[in-house]
């Protein structure tokens, strides 16, 4: 294989990677903010009570 | 019901996702110019894309938080959350643009970055809207939220600038691939590759913004009646 298309592919890999890097990590953050929101909700309910 | 909507929307987003990457690496043939390298399109164009429609969602959440402030305080909220929600996410999606951009730069231009008028206009668009969150994020007070509908504003005229400027300017960024002038396009073979892959990344964009809008409204839930229970105890 032609050490050109190797770095080509190397670099298509590398954006694609960091691409789901960063939607899957954002996605993970969004999941913990959400799970904090909703036992702040919880324990206020609790309070109330 | 709903349920049962919403992880039938996640199913088809995710399948979407997975035949968006077989289009873009088994089925779209090697660009005879750029060889390879030309697969990032699958992935950079798409984001650009939806970053410009988030941010032009965050747009009307924000005109929407302006108008309905002193009027309908329940819509205001609603499109404050929209705006930021749009805000956010469009920034996740820009960040990819900047990332991709610069690693399909360096192996079809021999260089990382330069300061043409597409990438100086999409680097602006990026660092208002962070700037945008960084003012939500650290500013306190009741105008916060003013401010910010009104930075989310300026930062939308951005938009229609990044898409300008490389019809407006000659920059390094190519020329347009769809509507550009005359013989710009794309080979049919790539057409559907791309817009396989245009579907995708506006599905998952939508569910994460839908996520991120649903996280912001309990947020401002908690956040009323905690001033409510703050209230009643003084």
């Amino acid at each position: 294989m032609d050490p050109a298309e190797i770095l080509d592919h190397q670099f298509v890999t590398a954006a694609y990677i960091i691409t789901w890097a960063l939607q899957l990590g954002y996605l993970a953050w969004l999941g913990l903010k959400w799970r904090a929101e909703k036992r702040a909700a919880a324990r206020r309910t609790h309070r109330a009570r | 019901m709903k349920k049962f909507a919403i992880g039938l929307y996640v199913a088809v987003t995710l399948a979407l996702m997975v035949w968006g990457f077989y289009q873009a690496i088994y089925v779209a043939p090697e660009d005879a110019m750029q060889g390879e390298i030309y697969r990032i399109i699958f992935y950079h164009v798409p984001s650009a894309s939806v970053a410009f429609l988030f941010f032009a969602i965050s747009l009307a959440g924000s005109i929407g938080f302006l108008s309905f402030r002193r009027s309908r305080a329940e819509w205001a909220q609603i499109s404050d959350a929209w705006a930021l929600a749009g805000a956010e996410v469009g920034v996740v999606f820009c960040t990819v643009v900047l990332i991709t951009g610069p690693i399909w730069g360096r192996r079809a231009w021999g260089i990382w970055w330069t300061w043409d008028a597409r990438l100086t206009t999409t680097l602006v668009l990026w660092l208002i809207y962070v700037s945008y969150l960084l003012l939500r994020r650290f500013a306190a007070g009741p105008q916060v939220q003013t401010l910010a509908a009104a930075l989310g504003i300026f930062g939308a005229l951005d938009v229609p600038i990044v898409y300008m400027s490389n019809r407006w300017w000659r920059t390094q960024h190519p020329a347009p691939v769809f509507g550009g002038s005359e013989g710009s396009g794309m080979a049919k073979v790539m057409v559907h590759p791309f817009l396989w892959n245009m579907l995708a990344w506006l599905a998952w964009g939508l569910l994460i913004l839908s996520i991120r809008y649903h996280v912001e409204r309990q947020h401002q839930q908690n956040a009323a009646a905690e001033a409510q229970e703050a209230l009643e105890s003084a």
